[in-house]
């Protein structure tokens, strides 16, 4: 009997380190795996207002032709994400409902602007189709040309005093949530998370993704 | 309270500060920085400060390790994990976290959450245990297997809850300090 204690004694002893190593073997993977996805700002391309220019006051047309505050100091103190978005464009439909749960998880509060441009009709059958907030549903080109946007879908997060704290391209919910992160990590892009060589290769390649869709005819 | 009960304790206390104690050996510089960063007292004195919590952790360890010594090595770990709690807490109360907590070692730049003040809570309260003298009994080899396999086990488990408890914001850090 005593002989069976400490044969199980020991056996156990052997297992619990056995377990202990494997915690930390897991622990080291899952720091790992917090490096390479990192928490980035969005792919923002080099034109247009950088992340910590202030958006002036502009006061645009919502679908009904009501003008609608964007940009300048927010009374409520939201934060505001313009989405520029366009009926046409699938990526930005298919991103609307992950758009709504993102801005849910999002504590204190954000204000979310569609903005798009083009004839109202569309936007009208889009947006009753979609189920969208239509008093905050933007349409004037001047606003996409502020920005310099060039592709959809494209966001922008603005802190409540109207200064730009993340721009870029979203196509993903990674993209959005990341959008978020640069703002709580005080982050610009993803190009000045990653740094060095690969900013490089970032800039590189959107320039030639640049280029390419300016070639075929530029906004999708 | 049991032999076996204290030496674990002792034996996992003594390796988690001869840890401290050597990376403050091996990058006394990088630890003066640290010290700094908590900006808890004069930038001048700091290489002291960092002199002093060096050979207060050699002597937590060594008395630890020693017999007859559990609680003076007891008590010494108990004053510095509380100087330590009380360095991260003022710095949590004035909203500083992004502030290298020096506990991972140098190179391992790790923010101030409150999850190291649990941490060193835990510590703290096997610091305690050790203050309490172990009752007296015939200690055999399986005792000596108890005491080994549970305190490698503790190590382990603490180093992987200190790691968890830096993560996420760890690997931004390191990359903006480089």
């Amino acid at each position: 009997m005593s002989e069976a204690l400490v044969v199980s004694h020991l056996v156990l002893w052997a297992l619990v380190v056995v377990l202990a190593l494997v915690v930390v073997a897991l622990t080291r993977q899952i720091g790992l795996l917090h490096e390479r996805i990192a928490p980035v700002g969005a792919l923002a391309l080099r034109r247009g207002p950088q992340v910590g220019e202030a958006t002036p006051e502009m006061w645009l047309p919502d679908l009904s032709g009501r003008r609608v505050r964007v940009g300048g100091a927010d009374a409520l103190a939201r934060r505001t994400l313009i989405f520029f978005l366009s009926p046409s464009c699938p990526v930005c439909k298919t991103l609307l409902p992950t758009l709504e749960r993102v801005l849910a998880e999002q504590s204190g509060g954000v204000r979310l602007v569609y903005a798009s441009d083009g004839p109202s009709d569309d936007h009208r059958a889009f947006v009753r189709e979609r189920g969208l907030d239509e008093t905050e549903y933007v349409l004037s080109e001047s606003l996409g040309l502020h920005f310099a946007v060039s592709k959809l879908p494209y966001a922008v997060l603005l802190d409540p005093a109207g200064v730009i704290r993340a721009i870029g391209i979203v196509n993903t919910r990674e993209h959005l949530e990341s959008l978020f992160e640069a703002d709580r990590l005080g982050v610009a892009s993803l190009q000045e998370y990653l740094g060095g060589l690969e900013v490089e290769l970032a800039t590189r390649s959107t320039d030639a993704a640049d280029r390419a869709s300016a070639a075929s005819g530029g906004r999708s | 309270m049991d032999p076996v009960v204290v030496g674990i304790l002792r034996a996992t206390l003594a390796f988690v500060f001869a840890q401290a104690a050597l990376h403050k050996l091996r990058d006394h510089a990088a630890f003066d920085t640290i010290v700094r960063g908590h900006r808890l007292v004069p930038d001048a004195s700091a290489p002291a400060v960092t002199g002093l919590l060096l050979v207060g952790e050699l002597a937590a360890a060594l008395a630890l390790l020693a017999p007859g010594a559990a609680r003076l090595g007891g008590g010494l770990a108990l004053t510095l994990l509380t100087v330590y709690s009380l360095a991260i807490g003022t710095n949590l109360a004035r909203g500083r976290r992004d502030v290298d907590c020096g506990c991972l070692g140098p190179g391992h730049r790790q923010p101030l959450t409150g999850w190291l003040l649990v941490r060193n809570g835990l510590l703290a309260a096997l610091a305690a245990a050790c203050l309490i003298p172990a009752s007296p009994r015939t200690v055999s080899w399986l005792d000596v297997v108890s005491v080994f396999a549970g305190a490698l086990v503790l190590i382990l488990v603490q180093s992987a809850a200190t790691r968890l408890a830096g993560m996420g914001f760890r690997t931004l850090a390191a990359r903006r300090s480089a």
